[in-house]
C-alpha cells in the first residue's frame, strides 16, 4: 500500500487544466433545462464510461481518522477518550448548535488518538483515530419503522440525530434545509440525481442498485414537512437509472421521475429548479422561498437507512479514477484516508500531480494523500503530472462566450476587470456575489482566462470585508 | 486690407477683454467659495499618495479634517516627524515628535527551500485565499504566503517578492499600514527602526512541528535566553520574544540561535 507518497502535489481551484483540452460546447435551450451551461468532456460521456458500469463494492480500512468538522457549520466536540472502545455508528462527537452536526463512529474498535491534521479547507481539524476491529458491532439503534408508517414529526429529529448533510458536495447540514421557517411553505421536494459534475457516478450508481431506499427516504421528507409532490430528476444521459427510478417511483403516492437534458450545471440547486418547475429563486435567496426543496439522491438514501433502521450516516458511495490502476465505485467509511482508497485500487500507476476530491468543475485539490473521505466526498480524481499543470492566462478577447455559458446570465468577462484590478465595490455592483461558482466560464473560455479562481477570492475578500465592517 | 480694419479688430478685442475682465473679477469676488488657507498649506506638507492610512479618503479630506479639528496633526504617517512639525506649525500647536521612525517588518524567514512546501498552488494569485486551502502552501501555518497580497497593498512601491517571502525596502517605507492590513497571516509588524535585533519566526507549535515545517523556525530552545547578558529574550508560549525596552541589540542572542530565527540587523 502506497503511504506518504514522495511527491509534492499540485494545488489549483480545480481540475480546469485537464477538462479544458477536450472539445468544448454550448448548447441551446432545450427543454427541462435552463440558458446558458456548458458540455464538459461531452466526446467521452463526461469522462464517466469507465465507472458508469461497475457495481459499487465496500472497503473497510484498517484505521479511520474522522474528522470532526465534515458539514458546514460549527465543528463538533469529540466526546471520546484516547483508549475507549466504541461501537460502529456510536456518537463519538458532540454538535455544537443547530447549524452543526454530530459525529458517528464509522468503524467499531479503539480510539488511539485524538490530534489535528490539515484537510481541504481552512487549517488543522479535530480529528479522531480508530483503530478497526472488523467486528461491525452496531451500536444500539432507535429506528422509527417503515417509512410509510413512522411518526412525521420524528423524522427531522431522527435525520439531526443521523448526522445527515447534503452528499452532493456543498455538505449543508439536511435537518436546517428541512426545516421550514414561519411564513414559508414548501410544495415540491425535488431528489436531485442529475449528477451534471463530470467523472463522478456515485450518484448514477446508487441509483442503478438502491432505488428503493432513496424513494423511501423522498417520502420520508415528503410525510415530515407535509408535501404532495416529490421529483426525482436524472439527466438523460443516465437511462439506466431512470429505469431503475421509475421502477421503483410506480406506485408511490406523489413521487415522478423527470428526465433532464444533459448539461453542466443541471445539478445546481438553481437550475434544477428552474428545469423541473419553470420556478426561479429570487436572488440572494434560498430555494425555500420558491417553495422548493432540493436533496442530492445520496441524501434521500441516508434519510431513509435513518428513518428505518436508525443508523446514523456512516458510509457513502465514492467514484476513485484517473491514474488508479482500478477505477471504481467504493462504499467508504468516513474518516477513511485516501491513500488507502488508491492501496484499494490498486496504486498509482504514475506519479500523482494533483488529487481533487470530487469532480473536475467543482472539486478541491488535495495538498496530499493522508487527507479523508468525509460526507461530501463524491469522488476522488488522481491527475497525473502533466494533466495536473496548471495554464497561462491569456488577454479577453471579447468573444462573449463566458456570458453565453453563465447560468445565472452575468457577465463574467466585465466581473474579471474589477476583480483583477481589486475594485470590490465594483464587482459587486456587477452582481459578483450571485455567482455560484460552477466554472462553466473559465471552461469554455478560448483564452483560458482565470475567471471562476478570480470570482471565488474576491466573494470571500467582500465576505471578509463584510464581516470587518460589522466588527 | 487696410490700416483701420486691422486697429478696429484690436479695439474691438481690448474692450472684450476689459469688459471680461470685470465681470470675471466681479463674479471672483461675489461668489468666491471660502477655503482655508491653512487647508492647501497643510495639503502641501502631506505624503500625497493618497493612501488613505489616516483613515480618511485621501490627502485633501485629511488636510481639512485637520483644519476642522477632528485629525490629530501628527497623523500622517508617511509623513512622518517633518509633516506633523510642518502641520503644528501652520496650526499654531506644538506635538511631541518623542516617538523613533516606525517602518512594517515581516517576521518570517520562510523563503523557498526553508519552508517547506505543503503543496504547489498555480491557482489564481491572493495570500488571503490561498490561506484558506488545506492550510496554505507552506507546511507551517505562521509563514509568509508569498503572493504579494501586501505589495499590491503598498502604495509606495516598498514591498518586493523575493524567493516566495515579502521583503520590505525599509527606506522607502512610511509605516502606512496598509501591508499589515493586507496580509492575512498576520506576519508584518510596524516596529521602530532603532529595533535592530528581532524574533523573525512566529511559529508558536513545539519544537518537532516547527522544525519540521521550517529550517528557520523558533523550536523554543531558550538559548537565547541563557546567552542574553541582560535578560531581554523569554520565550513566551513556543516563541522567543524580545523585550525592546531592556534589549541592548548586542545580538548575542542571535549568534547563539540554532535556527538562525533571531536576526541582528548590524551584523
Amino acid at each position: 500500500m502506497l503511504r506518504n507518497q514522495q511527491w509534492v502535489l499540485r494545488v489549483g481551484f480545480c481540475g480546469f487544466g485537464a477538462v479544458g483540452k477536450y472539445e468544448r460546447q454550448v448548447l441551446a435551450l432545450p427543454k427541462y433545462s435552463f440558458k446558458g451551461g456548458v458540455h464538459p468532456l461531452h466526446d467521452q460521456h463526461e469522462g464517466k464510461t469507465s465507472t458508469t458500469k461497475l457495481p459499487i463494492r465496500a472497503y473497510v480500512p484498517d484505521s479511520v481518522d474522522i474528522p470532526m468538522s465534515m458539514s458546514i457549520g460549527a465543528p463538533a466536540t469529540p466526546i471520546v477518550q484516547v483508549g475507549d472502545h466504541v461501537k460502529m455508528g456510536q456518537k463519538i462527537g458532540e454538535a455544537n448548535g443547530f447549524v452543526s452536526l454530530p459525529v458517528h463512529a464509522s468503524v467499531s474498535g479503539e480510539v488511539t488518538a485524538i490530534g489535528t491534521k490539515v484537510l481541504l479547507l481552512g487549517g488543522p481539524t479535530t480529528i479522531v483515530t480508530i483503530k478497526n476491529d472488523f467486528q461491525d458491532e452496531w451500536t444500539e439503534l432507535s429506528p422509527l419503522g417503515p417509512v410509510e408508517e413512522a411518526d412525521p414529526t420524528k423524522i427531522v429529529p431522527a435525520v439531526q440525530a443521523a448526522g445527515i448533510c447534503g452528499m452532493g458536495g456543498a455538505t449543508f447540514p439536511a435537518h436546517v434545509k428541512l426545516t421550514v421557517g414561519e411564513g414559508k411553505y414548501c410544495d415540491t421536494i425535488i431528489l436531485n440525481g442529475a449528477e451534471c459534475e463530470t467523472h463522478v457516478t456515485c450518484d448514477h450508481r446508487l441509483m442503478i442498485e438502491e432505488p428503493q431506499r432513496i424513494v423511501d427516504g423522498l417520502r420520508a421528507v415528503m410525510r415530515a414537512l407535509d408535501v404532495k409532490r416529490g421529483v426525482i430528476a436524472v439527466e438523460d444521459n443516465k437511462p439506466d437509472a431512470i429505469d431503475s427510478m421509475k421502477r421503483a417511483a410506480a406506485g408511490r403516492e406523489g413521487v415522478e421521475v423527470v428526465t433532464l437534458r444533459t448539461k453542466y450545471p443541471q445539478g445546481s440547486e438553481k437550475q434544477l429548479i428552474s428545469a423541473v418547475t419553470g420556478r426561479e429563486v429570487p436572488s440572494k435567496k434560498l430555494p425555500l422561498d420558491a417553495h422548493v426543496i432540493v436533496l442530492n439522491v445520496g441524501t434521500a438514501k441516508a434519510i431513509a437507512d435513518a428513518v428505518i433502521e436508525g443508523k446514523p450516516l456512516i458510509d457513502r458511495v465514492t467514484t476513485v479514477k484517473g491514474c488508479v490502476k482500478d477505477h471504481a465505485n467504493l462504499r467508504l467509511r468516513m474518516g477513511t484516508i485516501v491513500a488507502d482508497v488508491i492501496g484499494e485500487c490498486g496504486g498509482y500507476t504514475e506519479e500523482a500531480g494533483k488529487i481533487v476530491m470530487g469532480g473536475c468543475m467543482t472539486g478541491l485539490c488535495a495538498p496530499n494523500d493522508q487527507v479523508v473521505v468525509s460526507k461530501g466526498s463524491n469522488g476522488i480524481l488522481v491527475f497525473n503530472e502533466e494533466d495536473a499543470k496548471g495554464y497561462e492566462e491569456n488577454p479577453c478577447i471579447r468573444c462573449g462566450r463566458c456570458v453565453e455559458a453563465c447560468p445565472i446570465g452575468l457577465n463574467p468577462y466585465r466581473m474579471k476587470h474589477f476583480c483583477d484590478a481589486g475594485d470590490l465595490k465594483g464587482a459587486e455592483a456587477n452582481d459578483l456575489m450571485e455567482c455560484i461558482l460552477c466554472g462553466s466560464c473559465s471552461y469554455i473560455c478560448p483564452a483560458k482566462r482565470w475567471l471562476t479562481a478570480s470570482f471565488k477570492s474576491t466573494k470571500e475578500a467582500i465576505m471578509r470585508e463584510a464581516r470587518r465592517a460589522k466588527k | 486690407m487696410n490700416i483701420t480694419a486691422i486697429i478696429l479688430a484690436l479695439a474691438v478685442m481690448a474692450v472684450l477683454g476689459v469688459l471680461f475682465g470685470v465681470v470675471l473679477t466681479i463674479a471672483d469676488k461675489k461668489f468666491a467659495v471660502e477655503v482655508d488657507p491653512r487647508a492647501s498649506a497643510i495639503r502641501e506638507c502631506l505624503g500625497g499618495a493618497n493612501c488613505g492610512a489616516c483613515g480618511y479618503a485621501g490627502c485633501d479630506a485629511f488636510a481639512q479634517a485637520v483644519v476642522d479639528g477632528e485629525a490629530p496633526v501628527n497623523g500622517c504617517t508617511p509623513g512622518g516627524a517633518k509633516a506633523a512639525e510642518a502641520i503644528a506649525a501652520i496650526m499654531g500647536m506644538s506635538v511631541d515628535l518623542s516617538g523613533e521612525r516606525i517602518a512594517a517588518r515581516v517576521v518570517c524567514q520562510g523563503e523557498c527551500g526553508v519552508a517547506k512546501d505543503r503543496y504547489i498552488y498555480d491557482g489564481y494569485a491572493s495570500c488571503a485565499t490561498v490561506a484558506g486551502i488545506a492550510g496554505g502552501p507552506k507546511m507551517c501555518r505562521f509563514a509568509c504566503i508569498g503572493l504579494g497580497d501586501c505589495a499590491k497593498a503598498c502604495a509606495f512601491g516598498a514591498i518586493e517578492i523575493v524567493n516566495g517571502i515579502a521583503k520590505i525596502d525599509e527606506s522607502k517605507c512610511t509605516a502606512c499600514g496598509q501591508c499589515q492590513k493586507a496580509c492575512p497571516r498576520g506576519v508584518i509588524e510596524l516596529k521602530p527602526v532603532n529595533e535592530t535585533v528581532i524574533v523573525s519566526c512566529r511559529n508558536t507549535d513545539s519544537g518537532r512541528e516547527a522544525r519540521a515545517a521550517c529550517m528557520k523556525a523558533c523550536i523554543a530552545c531558550g538559548r537565547c535566553t541563557k546567552e542574553c547578558p541582560s535578560d531581554a529574550i523569554h520565550v513566551e508560549g513556543g516563541v522567543a520574544k524580545i523585550d525592546p525596552e531592556k534589549c541592548t541589540r548586542c545580538g548575542a542572542c542571535a549568534k547563539v540561535c540554532p535556527c538562525k530565527c533571531i536576526v541582528d540587523f548590524l551584523a
